[in-house]
């Protein structure tokens, strides 16, 4: 590269004003180019791209406490507009989309609190959420119940996690919960950390009360055939990633098994490269797995997906207006 | 002294033989109700009162409220029905 070639596109300065939305302020956040602003700029641009893409399949990765902070409505609204077409999350983003679909509450707590105390009014504590432990309880007891069910009419066939989530959510009535509108839509939902979670105490209720043979079969490696197969029949893989860790490799493995990698990827952290974990581990370095193309269109925006998706997805709606409707791919 | 201070305060003194001060519970509906982790999974009567006891009673090695609360809510509810 020459001097000139570094020196080709100026910073232009910010303009703000009281009438603006949110796309017009990511559009400033373009003109900038800079930092998170210039990140996430270029993150509502790949979202668009790949929404606009006919043969792309997009998926997205949920980790971290995402539901019970308030992202729970905006992933079962992008759901619901078919913007996402493949849900990989934790285990924990699920039990906190069930803990409200039967009517608990996540509320607004302080980080800064004595958390011995929380211990004694058993209220749990999500950094500055707190959930009482009594949610919890019920949806240990609903949930055993509705393995029970499951187990029954399921009669000793193994279900995967995409197919459990499916049968769950077949039974909720809470049509702002992520695993019912993903079952109305047909959207397949992979929960490949389930036992990490309180899906683990579910089970174990539901094991201590019945028989070997009546109990619920679920195969963890199942869904690997199920997602792989989705993305060798997509000409085009998209992933959106809140958070990281299991639900970000799941995808990156799928694209990789199914030899092609990546189309277009955007990652929202706040973790870092250096620990070598894969929840703050560079896009360039997944490159060099054959996870993402190199060629890709691609970005990490640093910063809490609380403030980030929700602004990505307000500035990506806004350019796609109230009509437009995604063709299935 | 608030009410977390003082109960936290009691910490060295023995536990009354209530279910809310039994090892194996979670709170069902706090601070009246407490669910049995012995019983639930029996699925018999597993929803008891905090302020029961059985023979399986263990002490809580960790101080909750659930016994303190219960405890003043029933004295509370008591005064107000000799008001009546």
């Amino acid at each position: 590269m020459k001097r000139e070639d570094f020196l080709r596109e100026s910073v232009v300065q910010m303009r703000l004003n009281s009438k603006m939305t949110v796309n017009e302020l990511i559009q400033q956040f373009s003109n900038s180019g800079c930092f998170g602003a210039g990140r996430l700029s270029t993150a509502c641009d790949i979202f668009e791209q790949m929404i606009r893409d006919d043969e792309c399949t997009i998926f997205l990765a949920m980790a971290g406490a995402v539901v019970p902070a308030g992202l729970r409505t905006v992933i079962s609204d992008i759901i619901r507009k078919k913007l996402v077409d493949v849900i990989v999350s934790t285990g924990a983003n699920v039990v906190h989309d069930l803990i409200e679909a039967l009517g608990g509450h996540h509320y607004k707590g302080h980080w800064l609190v004595d958390d011995s105390l929380l211990y004694g009014y058993h209220i749990y504590r999500i950094y500055d959420v707190f959930v009482p432990e009594e949610d919890f309880v019920k949806l240990d007891m609903v949930m055993a119940d509705m393995f029970d069910e499951i187990a029954r009419e399921n009669k000793g066939h193994t279900l995967s996690s995409r197919e459990l989530a499916r049968e769950i959510g077949s039974r909720l009535r809470d049509s702002n919960s992520i695993l019912r509108v993903a079952y109305e839509a047909n959207i397949p939902v992979f929960l490949p950390a389930i036992r990490d979670s309180e899906f683990g105490l579910f089970y174990r209720f539901h094991m201590k009360r019945h028989s070997e043979d009546k109990l619920l079969r679920v195969d963890a490696f199942k869904e690997v055939s199920e997602i792989v197969d989705l993305a060798i029949k997509s000409p085009r893989l998209g992933m959106i990633v809140l958070g990281g860790g299991v639900p970000r490799n799941t995808i990156q493995h799928a694209a990789v098994t199914a030899g092609k990698g990546l189309d277009y990827a955007v990652v929202i952290t706040m973790d870092r490269p250096e620990t070598g974990g894969l929840s703050g581990s560079t896009l360039e370095e997944t490159v060099s797995w054959g996870k993402v193309k190199k060629k890709a269109a691609k970005v990490m925006v640093i910063g809490d997906a609380l403030i980030v998706f929700p602004m990505m997805v307000a500035a990506v709606l806004e350019r796609l207006g109230d009509n437009f409707v995604r063709k299935a791919v | 002294m608030n009410k977390a201070q003082r109960i936290r305060g009691r910490k060295s003194e023995p536990r009354s033989k209530f279910c809310g001060n039994c090892y194996y519970h979670d709170a069902y509906e706090y601070p009246d109700l407490i669910i049995c982790k012995l019983r639930y999974p029996n699925g018999t009567d597993f929803v008891v009162s905090t302020l029961e006891c059985c023979e399986n009673w263990e002490p809580d090695p960790q101080e909750c409220f659930c016994v303190q609360e219960a405890l003043e809510k029933r004295n509370r509810n008591s005064v107000e029905h000799h008001k009546e």
